[in-house]
């Protein structure tokens, strides 16, 4: 009965909504990128396009910083222009694009450790829910309220790994290939980051219960 | 299976990427374990709430905007080259389609051209008699181009020496006097300029060292005149001597009266009166001696 409920509970990568457009045309990504190394740069619009958002939902789940992660975004988009000649015929466009997000964003991380960032008031207006909003009463609102709230607890590294393997729905071999480290690593990395993510929460919520 | 193997494989069940057996005797083992079921159950959850989190979140427009501006800038620089980008990649592929493109090829390729221009060059280019000629005509040429050259930059250093005297400061006229010794064979103008600097030039080291200069040309008619003039109307006792013993060493005749007249001035330096006194004693002896000649420390150029 018990082992009933577990296998149904299985969360499948395949049922969740698939955002990462790698799952929808990667052979066209590809193609894409190529066509823009050879000169065609506004063809780069149609992959902003595909990419845009996830890479914000990465840089704002990552930073917490909605204004600051347009920029970062915007940086991984000028970054790929800028390098496009070392794109490689054999590689995959959602791979490099990661790869170099993660960069960007540990240079940003870089920055405003010797930088304090000031509180920047676009996130206030933009972010009311960082706390339980006062009409937001509805039990999945404030599970979503609560669950970023906890997710932005977490150590940064379970972060990243959260983030790529359950927002961004990279597989573990991709993430080991982006975090330059075995599969096995990644694994690992992730259970703990879930028993974490899971303390963190249960934590909040009495917070707020009481 | 024990608790901890099973806790290891949750992710890879989670994913569904664990192989079927093995994902098989995981579901025996939670059937059976509480403390596995609470954990399986846990993750479960905490991942299901994690997924309700909308993994694409909305930017503002100005994210957009800024992204196709940037787009836009991008292209136009790449459009302003492209022309000869374009080109020379037509040219590259012209040339990658018309050469062999494996090593092996290539190098056969480059011995069969070497061995067509040596076969051409053996067949067709063996009549080189005009050659020599032209290389004799030529060389004949060249020579008589090199004696001009040379007459010339001889004339061009007499004319640096000779525009140098003319110089304001004591040591750039020295060193005018000094270099004008390297020239072998000075014309009148250099030295006429330098007997000038001996009778005239107000510094007592720039007369000295025109002494010394002129000894080397004192065979000269016209030094000889110089220094003969310039003597009487020397004061400086070093210059006097220097030229007194110059003109000894030279066996000037006509020096004889004004060694004459200084060995007597009484007005004299008593140095200057001692070496012209020797001086008239060397050039009245019927057969010349030595002596002085060894004793000229001031002018060792003379010999």
């Amino acid at each position: 009965m018990l082992l009933a409920e577990a296998t149904q509970l299985r969360v499948h990568t395949e049922s969740s909504p698939a955002s990462l457009p790698a799952t929808v045309d990667a052979e066209n990504d590809h193609e894409l990128m190529i066509a823009v190394r050879a000169g065609e740069i506004r063809r780069l619009g149609e992959l902003f396009e595909r990419y845009h958002k996830p890479l914000y939902g990465f840089f704002v789940r990552l930073t917490n910083q909605p204004s600051a992660s347009e920029d970062l975004v915007q940086i991984v988009f000028y970054r790929i222009l800028k390098y496009r000649h070392t794109y490689r015929d054999e590689g995959k466009f959602s791979a490099w694009i990661y790869h170099l997000a993660r960069k960007v964003a540990a240079d940003h991380f870089r920055k405003s450790a010797s930088t304090p960032t000031p509180a920047d008031p676009v996130d206030f207006e933009n972010h009311p829910d960082q706390d339980p909003a006062p009409d937001a009463q509805a039990a999945t609102s404030d599970d979503v309220a609560l669950m970023r709230r906890a997710l932005a607890r977490v150590s940064h590294e379970h972060r990243e790994v959260l983030v790529l393997s359950r927002l961004q729905h990279l597989n573990h071999s991709e993430i080991s290939r982006l975090l330059d480290c075995s599969v096995g690593a990644v694994k690992v990395r992730a259970h703990r980051a879930l028993k974490e993510l899971r303390e963190v929460y249960f934590k909040i919520r009495k917070e707020a219960a009481a | 299976m024990n608790c901890q193997r099973v806790q290891d494989y949750f992710i890879d069940y989670q994913d569904g990427t664990l192989p079927p057996d093995e994902s098989a005797l995981l579901r025996t083992h939670l059937a059976s374990c509480p403390t596995c079921q609470r954990e399986w159950s846990a993750l479960q959850e905490i991942t299901r709430k994690l997924d309700t989190l909308p993994a694409d979140e909305t930017p503002s427009p100005r994210l957009r905007e800024q992204f196709y501006a940037m787009l836009e800038t991008h292209q136009r620089d790449a459009d302003s080259v492209s022309p000869f980008a374009l080109a020379r990649s037509r040219i590259d592929r012209f040339f990658a389609a018309l050469l062999p493109s494996t090593p092996a090829l290539q190098f056969a390729g480059a011995l069969t051209a070497l061995a067509v221009g040596v076969f051409a060059g053996a067949r067709y280019f063996h009549a080189p008699a005009p050659v020599p000629a032209a290389v004799v005509d030529s060389s004949a040429k060249h020579e008589k181009e090199i004696a001009d050259l040379k007459a010339q930059m001889k004339e061009m250093g007499s004319l640096v020496a000779a525009s140098l005297l003319q110089q304001k400061s004591t040591s750039e006229r020295m060193q005018t006097v000094l270099a004008t010794m390297d020239l072998k064979s000075p014309d009148r103008k250099v030295l006429s300029d330098l007997v000038g600097a001996l009778a005239f030039d107000p510094s007592v080291n720039v007369r000295l060292s025109a002494v010394e200069a002129l000894a080397q040309h004192a065979d000269d008619r016209l030094v000889r005149a110089g220094l003969l003039s310039a003597l009487p109307r020397e004061s400086a006792p070093l210059v006097q001597v220097a030229m007194i013993e110059l003109l000894t060493s030279i066996r000037e005749p006509d020096a004889v009266p004004i060694f004459d007249r200084i060995s007597r001035d009484e007005t004299a330096d008593k140095d200057v009166r001692e070496s012209a006194r020797r001086a008239l004693a060397v050039l009245r002896a019927p057969s010349p001696t030595d002596t002085l000649k060894n004793n000229q420390p001031s002018n060792p150029l003379v010999s």
